[in-house]
């Protein structure tokens, strides 16, 4: 039985020794062939190991890199805005921003309800913030309080992260609001100094690569670090106190005199540069939400109106400078109208005869027609271009407008007349401060700088010294007892300046009832070192001249600025010292 | 030679695992490093914010409203003002 077995299964396997196969002679072609496969494959592995090690290398490392690298961005400090002392008007402070990956976050109904309670947003809007199942990311709120943070923690929710974002704060508020402006979420400069200096003020970013492990932390660098370049700081010429006096006054004189805006400039005049520019209404910078285009305007800037008898003294200059008049020369302003054309022009009260100085001081339109009436169209716009009107200023200031001054040419006699009592152009507030430099700089404009200057700058010569002291004379009988503004007056310092009063245009009539009051002058008037400019726009209970209105504020503004600079008072003070101290003995 | 190549694996082992031990200390203290540069940068941010508080507190509008109502003080003017000349400043030292 197990023999059988043994021959069946003998008989079913082959007998290698015995195979035909093998006693078949092998072709040489087939080894070759192998051979030559191998040596194929051999060659194949090597091309790729050369392509990858020398060839493609970087591309290789580059794609390794990215699978456990991350790059870190350093952010750049923007810089500070200062003040000329150094005070802080506009700084960078780190804040935390909330964000939170909506997947992971687990949270209970009354979790979520405190969470959006203290980021302040409406439930449902954060309910689909976080809807989003496949979202990796989602922004919670940006730039929120240290404290904020601090209590979202406290929650406890899985899922919700910060990150730390820079805030601009304005310790000056509001009162610096419309100078030093604001950024953007994305800290870029929106509006004032901010938006005027971005370049400067912005930085650069720096980044550095590394390596992370498991648990989120730095374990090693790679490259170089590429360091951040932090903003420039910008020093401005502002003057944080009078700024905010200015800003104070301006805001109270609003109130006092149910006005609707006001505006108050203050330049000064040795160096040109801008010491306060105040609007009201303002705005606070840190919270800027409901805001209105008129919070936002910087009216001294951007709002334009007809100069008036702030023109005047121009008229008068020119008149004195080409010696067609003397301060003393007479002029016949009876019976209080002139006609012109078809026109006539006519003084509020009639005078009579005049001294030129007596023009300027009971501001008389005739006198002002009777002398401009001498005079080329083209000497006038000469003049009034050579100060700036019609001209943007040249400052490093975004929105400053430049205001209407037509073309010569085109000026019809009676536009002359009309011009020469400051109707028919229009000016803002910050032009007419500029061009009274050339009265307080003995006949130089002063070219104009938000900036601190190192040096006093050069001016534009425009009129002799004599006629600049002799206009500054008429300034100064002007704004005494007896002139248009006698409220002007300060304690201890001599001041000189002038009035204007308007009709507010609407469309192309003047208004009955809506008023523009206006005071430019310049202290101590003998050797001025501030023009203040100040502009009320429709005082609404019932006083509306300039003298009355914005006189009070340039005397305030005068008194604190010049005494905040350590300027000495020019005029004899009756001492109000009731004791005096003995004085101490070494 | 058998010897020899035991010891040499051992002295691979333990240079090996030598290897470990620095790459680990390495990577931790390059991340105490991080910390603490981290730190730093933290601690920056926050003097910034602590002076800028600081300058918030010390505008001329809460100074002056601190000045007038709680020491009760007036603004200076020149009538109640004495103005001393340099001069006779120089004259006290003597």
């Amino acid at each position: 039985m197990i023999g059988r077995r043994k021959r069946g299964a003998a008989a079913r396997s082959v007998s290698y020794s015995s195979s035909p196969l093998l006693a078949s002679k092998t072709p040489p072609w087939r080894s070759k062939f192998l051979v030559a496969l191998v040596g194929l494959g051999s060659c194949v592995l090597l091309g790729r190991a050369v392509h990858i090690q020398i060839v493609g290398n970087q591309f290789y490392l580059d794609q390794g890199e990215k699978r456990y690298a991350h790059e870190l961005e350093l952010p750049a400090l923007r810089g500070r805005i200062t003040d000329r002392h150094g005070a802080l008007l506009a700084t960078s402070v780190s804040v935390p921003s909330i964000w939170a990956i909506p997947k992971d976050v687990q949270a209970s109904k009354e979790q979520r309800r405190q969470l959006a309670r203290l980021l302040v947003v409406a439930p449902a809007e954060l309910e689909k913030k976080l809807a989003d199942p496949n979202a990796r990311f989602a922004w919670l709120k940006r730039q929120v309080d240290e404290t904020v943070w601090q209590q979202v923690q406290a929650l406890g929710i899985k899922g919700i992260y910060e990150t730390r974002e820079y805030r601009r704060k304005y310790p000056e508020g509001e009162s610096a609001a419309h100078l030093v402006g604001f950024t953007d979420v994305e800290d870029h400069g929106q509006e004032g100094i901010e938006l005027a200096f971005q370049t400067e003020l912005q930085g650069r970013d720096g980044s550095r690569t590394v390596v992370k492990d498991r648990l989120g932390r730095v374990v090693e660098a790679i490259g170089e670090q590429v360091d951040a370049s932090n903003g420039q700081d910008i020093g401005l010429a502002i003057d944080a106190k009078v700024q905010f006096f200015a800003y104070q006054r301006v805001r109270d004189a609003v109130a006092e005199h149910r006005a609707k805006a006001g505006s108050v400039v203050v330049l000064d005049v040795q160096t040109g540069e801008v010491l306060a520019l105040a609007n009201y209404p303002s705005f606070n910078p840190a919270d800027r939400r409901n805001l209105t285009g008129k919070q936002l305007r910087n009216r001294a800037l951007t709002d334009t109106f007809e100069p008036g008898s702030t023109i005047k003294p121009f008229i008068a200059a020119w008149a004195m400078e080409t010696g067609r008049v003397t301060p003393t020369t007479l002029i016949q302003t009876a019976p209080g109208s002139v006609t012109i054309g078809s026109s006539t022009i006519h003084d509020a009260h009639p005078h009579g005869t005049l001294t030129v100085a007596e023009v300027i001081q009971k501001s008389s339109n005739v006198g002002a027609v009777k002398m401009a009436m001498q005079m080329q169209p083209r000497e006038m716009w000469e003049l009034f271009t050579q100060v700036g009107f019609g001209q943007k200023p040249q400052l490093q200031f975004p929105g400053a407008v430049t205001g209407r001054l037509r073309p010569y040419k085109s000026w019809r006699p009676i536009e002359q007349a009309t011009m020469s009592y400051g109707y028919g152009m229009s000016t803002s507030l910050f032009q007419l401060a500029h061009a009274y430099t050339v009265f307080a700089r003995d006949g130089e404009v002063m070219p104009v700088s938000m900036l601190g200057q190192a040096a006093p700058q050069a001016g534009i010569h425009v009129l002799s010294p004599a006629t600049a002291r002799a206009v500054r004379e008429m300034l100064r009988l002007a704004a005494g007892p007896g002139g248009t503004a006698p409220k002007a007056q300060t304690i201890g310092y001599s001041v000189g300046g002038k009035t204007g009063t308007a009709r507010k245009q609407e469309g192309k009539a003047y208004t009955s009832d809506q008023y523009r009051a206006w005071f430019v002058g310049m202290a101590p008037i003998d050797r001025p070192r501030i023009v203040v400019a100040v502009m009320i726009d429709e005082p609404g209970n019932g006083m509306y001249f300039g003298g009355d209105v914005a006189a009070p504020v340039f005397s305030q503004v005068v008194q604190q600025t010049l005494r905040t600079l350590g300027v000495p008072p020019d005029l004899d003070v009756k001492p109000q010292i009731v004791a005096t101290a003995v004085q101490e003995s070494f | 030679m058998t010897r020899v190549n035991f010891l040499l694996a051992l002295a691979l082992l333990l240079s090996s695992l030598f290897l470990v031990r620095t790459a680990y200390d390495a990577r931790r203290l390059f991340a105490e490093l991080d910390k603490a540069k981290d730190d730093g940068a933290r601690l920056d941010a926050e003097g910034k914010r602590l002076e800028a508080e600081r300058e918030g507190q010390a505008t001329s509008l809460r100074v002056e409203r601190s000045a007038r109502e709680k020491l009760a003080m007036r603004t200076a003017t020149p009538a109640v003002t004495v103005y001393v000349h340099d001069g006779a400043a120089a004259g006290v030292g003597k």
